[in-house]
């Protein structure tokens, strides 16, 4: 590959990445249309794309990039002001960018890019004006439009207005600081010896009616304007002693406020120096018990729905300015930005993660047969030494899968796209919530959970919302909410889309399902089983969409999609108040914990998470009912499956008793009778290859330290197969 | 004798590729920085013979560097060159002002930039 290609690849890689910045920074301008930086970030993804497409003489895309660079200068500039309908028509221009990227690879560009071409630039032309021709008003509605919240809770408080070069001390006096022994003026006449006391107005908006009146209690306030050169440290000091109860106020002078904005932003990054009490105390604009005041307040109020930040409470007590607090703010994600920059991370071809990933497997595989040997020989020192080197090994395994692991949170922020379009081809309004996207995820999980997740999100989109009319019917906020969230959860990761939407009606469901012979007309269905109903196929037609509350159309796939990636999928729902489908997934796909038990000559290993608890067989009660089999677990009535005669193993049982190990998979359970319990075993996946696909109840196989092959049991067909089982015989 | 050593800093990782390749082909060591912050951290005493700088860049813009670069001691005098899409005199000025000794617009061709460089770095 000569220098030219090489470089070409990084440019297509170095493009997608900054479209994706590019999506990112558009998605968020809708909320912080002010937001410069953000400005400045889509303006860069678009120049540095055309810069490289230069490079290799990609004349359209520059031509296309050119223009949209062109209107976001003019945004950068303030020519043009950032609507709903520019974000529009600039997020368009993204994914033609896009498609011009991946068009590149042939001789010249597909004529019917280049016509879209033409059309986005005209459309883009006519909703940012001629050059020059931006509307003055929407500049300036732009420009007025909301402050950030701390800055609206300053004007309402009204402290009064410092016009010239002097601090400004409120004092409110507790009622005790007479019987206290102490008397205010002889603060005033100490603080005299630091500087020159220009104007003292006192407050006596506290004092009561005469009758009411206690000559002994203070009720005195002042507002003192003062000259002095000294910091603000010293002049809190000379109100110490009646700092504990007393209301002191201590506001620094505007020609400070730009000498601390500047401390700040010389401020080195210290270790975790960047809370930005930390930054307001450095630079000397905060004292230590202002700042432990306002944390300790900040602490009481825990508990509130939408917790004050620091910086708020700190304007609120006056005790810093709002602009010492803004440069503060600034610095901080100054610093945080530093942080995040460290924190890089290097490409790897995946393929070599991938190679690296099957030889731990194999060195896993080697381990437990040096393991076994070792155990046989009884020799203690070598067993000692083994059991180190399985630890290591175990580590390495952890370690390298984590290589793979990566955040769901770009996978979410996708949605953020699907929602807003989605949405507005409906005509409903929809809020997307994102939460757990720190959640980490195996890399080729999160490449094949792209599709279904879409399809869960539009679904809810489409049928879970009701519509503007019918929310307001119902009582709920027009805005409808659609929620992604991530988390562990023992042993798998579950992802969940859920919606605050009309719910599912499980009678419909039923009927429909009846309707269709999915379900025999008398058999008895749980609600969870009815909600099942609806990954099924046979449910997905078209007039079960308009029937029902929607749902069903490629349901199946999603399940389907899910289940290849030896996922699950649970329905919860209720009528009027949501939706949520929780989507769980082992956390990784080629090795895991496995609980190795033998049937007959045969080893099988059950995944671990799934393994709920073992008994022996002769401690369960069995009941026969109908000639169906069950048992009684603590009175929990489980179905149950004897591998032996399942597998058709015909070796004899190598011990005497048979051992039931509960399994678990979503929220069903089910016993399997075996006869050996084996203990915990690092299982590496070997595929199975598709002549084994009709076979049900197995999902791979494994090779035992002793080089025998042992197959990985599927949980949740198994205990779909033990309830059938008894489903037939009842 | 050693070979030649040239600073190039840019952000996008193409055009840093390119650029690093036809110098090297053309037998200079390369140091490579994706933006002013960067480099400057990346600027700690070795001898560099040349800096060829992008102007727009994350963090620290090239003017904003060349200034930068210019406080130092150790790299007053090294000729630096920007490389950029910017073709407008106003931005020229500034950085000329600021102590650009060329201004090559991209696209650039392989041939036509090492025939700016090699007039740049001294023998």
């Amino acid at each position: 590959m000569d220098l030219m290609e090489q470089a070409q690849e990084t440019f297509v890689t170095e493009s997608l990445d900054l479209l994706i910045a590019m999506e990112e920074g558009l998605n968020q301008l809708e909320s912080e249309p002010d937001n410069e930086e953000l400005i400045n970030s889509v303006f860069r993804a678009a120049h540095t794309i055309k810069g490289s497409a230069g490079l290799f003489g990609l004349d359209d895309i520059v031509a296309f990039t050119h223009k949209v660079e062109n209107v976001l200068d003019r945004v950068r500039d303030g020519d043009i002001a950032i609507t709903p309908p520019l974000i529009a028509i600039l997020l368009e221009c993204r994914d033609h960018t896009e498609a011009l990227i991946e068009d590149m690879g042939g001789e010249a560009t597909d004529p019917a890019l280049l016509e879209q071409s033409g059309q986005l630039l005209e459309r883009l032309q006519g909703v940012a004006g001629g050059p020059g021709g931006a509307s003055p008003a929407a500049g300036a509605e732009a420009a007025a439009s909301s402050p950030s919240t701390w800055e609206a809770s300053v004007d309402r408080q009204e402290s009064p207005p410092v016009e010239n070069d002097n601090w400004h001390i409120s004092l409110k006096f507790h009622p005790d600081v007479f019987r206290n022994g102490m008397d205010p003026l002889s603060f005033l006449r100490y603080l005299a010896t630091l500087g020159e006391i220009v104007r003292v107005a006192t407050s006596l908006d506290a004092m009561p009616e005469a009758e009411a009146m206690d000559p002994e209690s203070c009720y005195l306030g002042m507002e003192v304007a003062f000259k002095s050169d000294a910091d603000k440290q010293t002049i809190m000091e000379v109100f110490d002693f009646i700092a504990e109860d007393s209301e002191v106020a201590v506001l620094p002078p505007y020609s400070k406020l730009s000498e601390y904005a500047e401390l700040i932003e010389k401020l080195k990054a210290q270790d975790d120096s960047y809370r930005i009490g930390d930054l307001l105390l450095q630079c000397g604009a905060l004292t230590q018990p202002e700042l432990d005041k306002a944390l300790s307040y900040q602490q009481a109020h825990r508990s509130d729905p939408e917790p004050q930040p620091l910086g708020e409470v700190l304007v609120e007590q006056r005790a810093v300015h709002p602009e010492t607090v803004k440069a503060a703010l600034g610095k901080q994600k100054q610093i945080k930005e530093v942080k995040l920059k460290e924190s890089k991370s290097i490409r790897v071809d995946a393929g070599r993660l991938d190679q690296l990933i099957n030889l731990v497997g194999e060195l896993v595989i080697a381990g437990a047969g040096t393991n076994l040997k070792a155990q046989q020989l009884g020799d203690a020192d070598l067993q000692e030494s083994v059991s180190l080197i399985s630890r290591l090994v175990e580590e390495i395994r952890d370690r390298s899968l984590r290589l793979r692991m990566v955040q769901v949170g770009d996978t979410f922020n996708r949605f953020n796209r699907v929602v807003r379009d989605v949405s507005r081809e409906l005509g409903k309004s929809i809020r997307l919530v994102i939460e757990g996207s720190e959640t980490e995820l195996d890399k080729s999980v999160v490449e094949k959970i792209g599709d279904p997740l879409t399809h869960l999100v539009r679904n809810a989109i489409d049928h879970g919302i009701e519509s503007a009319e019918a929310r307001r019917a119902a009582g709920k906020p027009e805005q409808g909410m659609v929620k992604l969230d991530a988390y562990h959860d023992s042993g798998s990761i579950v992802i969940e889309v859920s919606d605050d939407g009309g719910g599912i009606d499980a009678d419909k469901v039923l009927a429909k399902a009846r309707a269709n012979g999915l379900v025999p007309a008398d058999a008895q269905l749980s609600r969870p089983e009815i909600l099942r109903l609806i990954l099924k196929a046979g449910l997905s037609t078209k007039e079960a969409v308009s029937n029902l509350s929607g749902r069903g159309v490629g349901m199946d796939v999603v399940t389907k999609n899910v289940e290849a990636l030896r996922g699950d999928i649970e329905v919860e729902s209720e009528l009027g108040r949501g939706t949520s489908i929780k989507v769980r997934l082992p956390l990784t796909l080629s090795i895991i914990d496995g609980f190795l038990v033998g049937v007959g000559s045969a080893g099988y290993v059950i995944p671990l998470d799934s393994v709920v608890e073992c008994i022996e067989h002769q401690d369960v009660d069995k009941v026969r009912a109908h000639g169906g089999r069950y048992i009684n677990l603590r009175d929990e009535v489980l179905p149950y499956l004897n591998l032996r005669e399942l597998f058709g193993e015909r070796g004899a049982s190598t011990v005497g008793r048979e051992n039931i190990v509960v399994v678990r998979s979503g929220n069903q359970k089910a016993g399997l009778v075996v006869d050996e319990l084996m203990g915990e075993y690092q299982t590496v996946i070997k595929p199975l290859s598709r002549i084994f696909s009709r076979l049900s109840g197995i999902s791979g196989s494994t090779i035992l330290g002793s080089g025998e092959v042992a197959m990985i049991l599927d949980v949740s067909a198994l205990i779909k197969e033990a309830e059938q089982k008894t489903l037939q015989l009842g | 004798m050693a070979n030649k050593t040239i600073m190039v800093i840019d952000d996008a990782a193409s055009i840093r590729q390119v650029v690093s390749m036809t110098l090297k082909g053309a037998g200079y060591d390369v140091i490579e920085a994706c933006d002013g912050k960067d480099a400057l951290g990346k600027l700690d005493g070795q001898k560099l013979n040349l800096i060829i700088t992008d102007v727009n860049m994350p963090n620290m813009d090239g003017i904003t560097f060349i200034k930068e670069a210019k406080q130092l001691p150790r790299y007053k005098f090294t000729p630096i060159m920007v490389l950029t899409t910017e073709s407008q005199d106003e931005k020229k000025r500034a950085g000329q002002a600021a102590g650009a000794k060329a201004w090559v617009v991209k696209p650039f061709q392989p041939p036509q930039l090492l025939a700016a460089v090699s007039k740049l770095v001294l023998p």
